[in-house]
């Protein structure tokens, strides 16, 4: 628990005092500026001069030098000392009665100002009049239950209130217009200018001393039952939770952030931010503690003794070393407002951070963090404690004095390789947070370094994340570790992010070949196309084209099929050159073409006879082997056919010299039906396939986007080859039947009657003549329809007419006749009109005559 | 050191639990505790404001020091033991008086504490139940006060304040069992009270400094157990 916060040295020793008198006791101490003030029980003051010296080594020592002393003349013992340094006065309590004394020679003053019947006084530090040549002084009287407040001038006193209390007051502090009373039985504040009075807490100042001091603005710290130190504040509520001290507390003092108190045989120092006792200085026979300015100062009844403060930077050092953080801060956030802020923001930034290392180390990493990320620490610290984190290329030396007192990793945790592998987790946590935050600037390539290093050894699957991402991984540091760590395919994503694709592809093939071993993608070599199809580095598609396409055409031609629209556009590979580079790949080479002639809808007649011809050959190659209809030649002759059908580029002459002697009827049939030779199209489906649906399919889709008289045309025909006298097959017949009948607005009727048999019934045509009559007499209708508008119109068109003539229109020649106010138009040069198909021309006089 | 918007005392005999109901929020433990000395102070962020939380001490002793620290409480956790009738008639008789000196909206909670040790800690409380012989549970045992007993203190907390039911939370709301052992409603008991604070926070900063205007406003009204003026 203990920090050394004071050190006791000795001021005054008893030989300086006293010499051998030994009945010569110390009663009261004042320490103003350098000036030590000394009252004895002899009615002595002394006046000291207090030098102190700072050794080379830092001990700090107090020499005092005697300056003077001065008999009062009372035979009585000097009871209290108070400087006034404003007016230079010492104001000394000795018999009840304040006299002023001249502070440097100890002269009373010539006026013989005083202040009788006081029993003790203090002074208000926080003075309400504002005239700085006065101070205030506030005297527990002789009078019973009494208290006066006076101004006191240099060489003057002037009482300025008397108050009463409730009971007999026995101690007293003030803040402005508050006084902090310790009565009889308890303490209480009092407003002496309102006369207000506030009950603290009860207090039997019979049975111990009761203890008011003025600890800061409006704050009082008061001897409480059980040995406590209570806080309270001007509004009676206590702001901090009390210090608890022995039972019998002599004195107190402030040094902040302590409190100091002296007992019969100890002096304790509490913290005030934490109330936890810091140190126990053992003193005997002390009888008075004080603060003077902020020194405190002890004395027994023969000596006097100066308690040093340790700088709060040594403190916290010291509480830092024994690996109290809290305490630590604590007491740094305490410092807060005694010291300058830049060098408290310096100080206690570095604090934070050593109190970060301390907690890191305990494995705290979450306290740590925070301490890290408030302290803003320089990440290179944490990572320069893991060894080969650090790129070496980095310029970074730790801070000096260090922040921790580890070598490094393998030395906190003493070769410990959980706790190895859990620092090593919170710096790859750490590390990722930071790494996009402000705290990276500067050092982002070692941080992202660091962070690659750990993500390897540890088999991170964040690795790829990193590198495929934006980072500033430095290449050679980061490459030689991932080689080490056989992270290939992350070094070639490594200099792939560093423009070094050929080095990364060479990699990737290597580890597709076998040659070195990375598991980390099982589907490498399908990235592989994918990375080569995004690649804009064409003379390493082509390098890689052969090796991809060896391992697998179809899905290797995708380095050529699935190449971005915005590089197609830019035309850069020539298909004749892929083609040509495909020849030994006929399925990727077939794959090709499709994707040019299907996908991509390039009208050039090569590539379509090239695409037809390699689907013929391949159809022709697999009926060679097999005669059963397998998938894949269905499949092809699906494809084939599509083309044959769609393409109108493809040289027709040449597919069809290929296809003759073969058994591909359809395919014959569509091509006869592309050279317009329908006749002998419907003749190949008819007699040689058979397939009546396919030639009404025919007929249907060859005349598509043609007028009905090309559509009749083929029906027509397809209907003369079922009938044609030379074969009398029953099908056929019935073929016709059910043509006529399922398509009869396809036939014109009459043509149809000549052509039919005489021998057919009504009853087999009935659906036919049906749809023919309905026909007709639609037809019909739809005619007479159409006339009787077009009358209507014709009558509308007479009637205006005859209206425009009622009516004469003037035109003059300086008038310029606007034709669409009239729905006509200018047609003659001069003035003649048309309007509504009558032609007008106007006379001299404007008037209009109609010609026609 | 960050100044409180507002403050929670909690009050109550010793050994009651006070500190481990404290410890168990702040800490979310439980651990041995030593008689509180004085007292002690937590600071706890609610939604914006800082609520100080006064530990007070439950001894004889430091019984004087209780009017002080529920100077200007937004609150006052009156605890009690159920395992001890006892330490709820300290509540009436030696603690409430200590809280004259709250803010004047103050609230107030009972809570009786180690409900771990008794049989029933997890029935409803206001359920009718035969007498059970004390003989027939094992380790736990049947405990001496009830929750009808607290809110019955509540109701006469109301009358001291003169205070009209209408006005306040309900009795039910405000009467507690927990356990600092166990955590059981611990947090429920805190979150309820801070809850019911910040209204009070949010007012007293609308209205200014206290303080400094309440000490004059107290002084008539100052223990005055027959009632002030409404
Ligand atoms: N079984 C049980 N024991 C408890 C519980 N709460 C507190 N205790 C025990 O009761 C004893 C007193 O607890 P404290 O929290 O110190 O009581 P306190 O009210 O703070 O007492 P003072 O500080 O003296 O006023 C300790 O031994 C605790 O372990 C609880 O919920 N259940
Ligand atoms: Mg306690």
């Amino acid at each position: 628990m203990s920090v050394k916060a004071f050190k006791l040295v000795s001021a005054v020793e008893r030989e300086m005092l006293m010499g051998d008198k030994n009945y010569i006791n110390i009663e009261c101490i004042e320490c103003c500026g350098k000036n030590l003030y000394i009252g004895t029980n002899d009615c002595f003051i002394y006046r000291f001069l207090l030098d102190e010296k700072t050794s080379t080594a830092g001990k700090i020592t107090f020499a005092a030098t005697k300056q003077l002393h001065k008999y009062l003349g009372l035979k009585k013992p000097v009871s209290e000392l108070k400087a006034a340094s404003a007016l230079t006065r010492l104001l000394v309590l000795c018999d009840n009665t304040i006299t002023l004394v001249n502070m440097m020679n100890l002269e009373p003053v010539p006026t013989g100002a005083r202040i009788k019947g006081a029993v003790t006084f203090t002074l208000n530090e926080n003075p309400v009049s504002g005239d700085p040549f006065c101070v205030e002084v506030c005297i527990i009287s002789v009078k019973r239950r009494t208290i006066q407040m006076f101004m006191v001038f240099e060489d003057r006193v002037q009482i300025v209130k008397e108050v009463f209390t409730p009971e007999q007051p026995c101690a007293v502090a003030v803040d402005g217009y508050y006084l902090c009373l310790a009565l009889t039985t308890q303490y209480i504040i009092l407003n002496y200018n309102t006369g207000v009075s506030q009950d603290l807490f009860p207090y039997c100042s019979d049975e111990k001393r009761p203890i008011v001091k003025r600890i800061g603005r409006q704050e009082f710290l008061l001897a409480g039952p059980g040995g406590l130190g209570m806080f309270a504040t001007v509004d009676g509520i206590s702001q901090r939770a009390p210090v608890h001290w022995s039972e019998n507390v002599i004195g107190a003092a402030l040094c902040f952030p302590y409190v100091v108190a002296l007992d019969d045989e100890f002096i304790t120092v509490h913290s005030m931010l934490d109330q936890q006792q810091k140190q126990t200085l053992p003193f005997k026979e002390g009888h008075i503690l004080q603060d003077f300015e902020g020194k405190v100062i002890v004395a027994t009844n023969k000596g006097v003794y100066i308690l040093v403060p340790l700088p709060l930077e040594k403190q916290i050092q010291d509480l830092l070393a024994s690996h109290r953080v809290e305490e630590a801060l604590v007491l740094a956030k305490g410092a807060r407002r005694n010291i300058p802020k830049e060098k408290f923001q310096v100080m206690y930034k570095r604090i934070l951070q050593q109190a970060g290392f301390i907690q890191f180390a305990q494995l705290q990493f979450l306290e740590a963090k925070e301490l890290f990320r408030s302290g803003q620490l320089d990440v290179r610290e944490l990572i320069s404690l893991y060894p080969f984190l650090l790129p070496t290329s980095s310029s970074f030396i730790r801070s000096h004095p260090p922040l921790h007192e580890y070598a490094d990793l393998n030395q906190l945790t003493q070769g410990d390789q959980e706790k190895m592998t859990k620092c090593k987790r919170f710096l790859m946590s750490y590390l990722n947070e930071v790494r996009s935050t402000e705290v990276a600037n500067g050092y982002k390539e070692d941080i992202d370094t660091a962070l690659l290093k750990l993500y390897a050894e540890a088999n991170h699957e964040s690795l790829l994340d990193l590198l495929v991402s934006e980072n500033f991984c430095l290449l050679t540091d980061s490459a030689a570790w991932l080689e080490k760590h056989k992270k290939y395919f992350a070094l070639g994503l490594l200099y792939h992010y560093n423009g070094q694709d050929a080095t990364a592809l060479q990699l990737w093939v290597k580890i597709v070949d076998g040659d070195i071993e990375d598991s980390t993608r099982s589907d490498l070599y399908e990235y592989i196309v994918d990375f080569l199809t995004f690649c804009s580095d064409q003379d390493l598609v082509w390098k890689y084209s052969e090796w991809v396409l060896q391992k697998n055409e179809e899905v290797g031609v995708q380095i050529f099929t699935k190449r971005p629209l915005e590089e197609q556009e830019k035309n850069n590979i020539n298909p004749d050159d892929i083609i040509s580079c495909l020849n030994k790949y006929p399925k990727a080479r077939v794959k090709y073409l499709e994707y040019l002639v299907v996908e991509r809808k390039i009208e050039k007649e090569k590539y379509h006879t090239h695409l037809a011809v390699l689907y013929l050959e391949a159809i022709l190659q697999l009926k060679s082997v097999t005669t059963d209809n397998c998938t894949e030649a269905t499949e092809l002759l699906l494809k084939l056919r599509s083309l044959l059908q769609k393409s109108d580029l493809y040289r027709i002459h040449f597919i069809l010299d290929k296809i003759q002697g073969t058994d591909l009827h359809m395919e014959s049939a569509i091509l006869y039906g592309k050279l317009e030779e329908h006749e002998k199209a419907l003749h190949i489906l008819v007699h040689e396939l058979k397939d009546y649906h396919a030639a009404e399919e025919y007929c249907i889709w060859n005349s598509e986007n043609r007028d009905m008289q090309y559509r009749r045309r083929l029906f027509h025909m397809l209907l003369s080859v079922y009938l044609n006298p030379s074969t009398s097959d029953c099908a056929l017949v019935m073929a016709a039947v059910d043509l006529l009948n399922n398509h009869a607005a396809e036939f014109d009727a009459s043509l149809v009657l000549q052509v039919v048999p005489d021998s057919w019934s009504v009853q087999l045509l009935s659906p036919f003549l049906a749809g023919a009559v309905r026909q007709s007499i639609h037809t019909r209708r739809m005619t007479q329809a159409a006339l009787g508008l077009a009358q209507a119109e014709n009558l509308i068109y007479k009637y205006e007419k005859v209206k425009q003539r009622g009516t004469p229109i003037l035109l003059s020649d300086k008038k310029m006749y606007k034709p669409w106010d009239v729905h006509g138009q200018v047609k003659e040069k001069d003035s003649s009109v048309v309007i509504r198909g009558f032609l007008w021309v106007t006379d001299r006089g404007g008037q209009m005559e109609r010609l026609n | 050191m960050k100044k409180p918007d507002g403050k929670v005392v909690l009050l109550g005999d010793m050994n009651v639990g006070k500190t481990s109901l404290l410890h168990r929020y702040m800490e979310k433990r439980f651990q041995e505790t030593v008689s509180t000395v004085g007292g002690a102070f937590y600071l706890k962020q609610w939604g914006p404001y800082n609520i100080s939380i006064w530990d007070t001490a439950g001894r004889e002793q430091f019984h004087g020091l209780g009017s002080m620290y529920c100077r200007g409480a937004a609150a006052v956790i009156l605890t009690y033991d159920v395992n001890s009738l006892q330490s709820l008639t300290e509540l009436e008789e030696r603690f409430l008086a200590l809280t004259d000196s709250a803010s004047a909206d103050c609230i107030f909670a009972i809570v009786g504490n180690k409900v771990d040790l008794t049989d029933d800690c997890a029935l409803p409380p206001d359920e009718n139940r035969p007498e059970k012989s004390v003989a027939s549970c094992s380790s736990k045992v049947r405990k001496q006060v009830c929750a009808e007993d607290a809110i019955a203190l509540y109701k006469k907390i109301l009358k001291y304040k003169m205070l009209d039911e209408k006005d306040v939370p309900a009795a039910e709301k405000m009467c507690f069992e927990t356990s600092a052992k166990t955590g059981y409603k611990v947090d429920y008991l805190f979150e309820t009270v801070f809850d019911m604070v910040v209204p009070i926070i949010v007012r007293q900063k609308a209205e200014g400094p206290p303080q400094t205007v309440d000490i004059t406003d107290y002084k008539p009204a100052k223990r005055t157990k027959s009632g002030c003026c409404a």
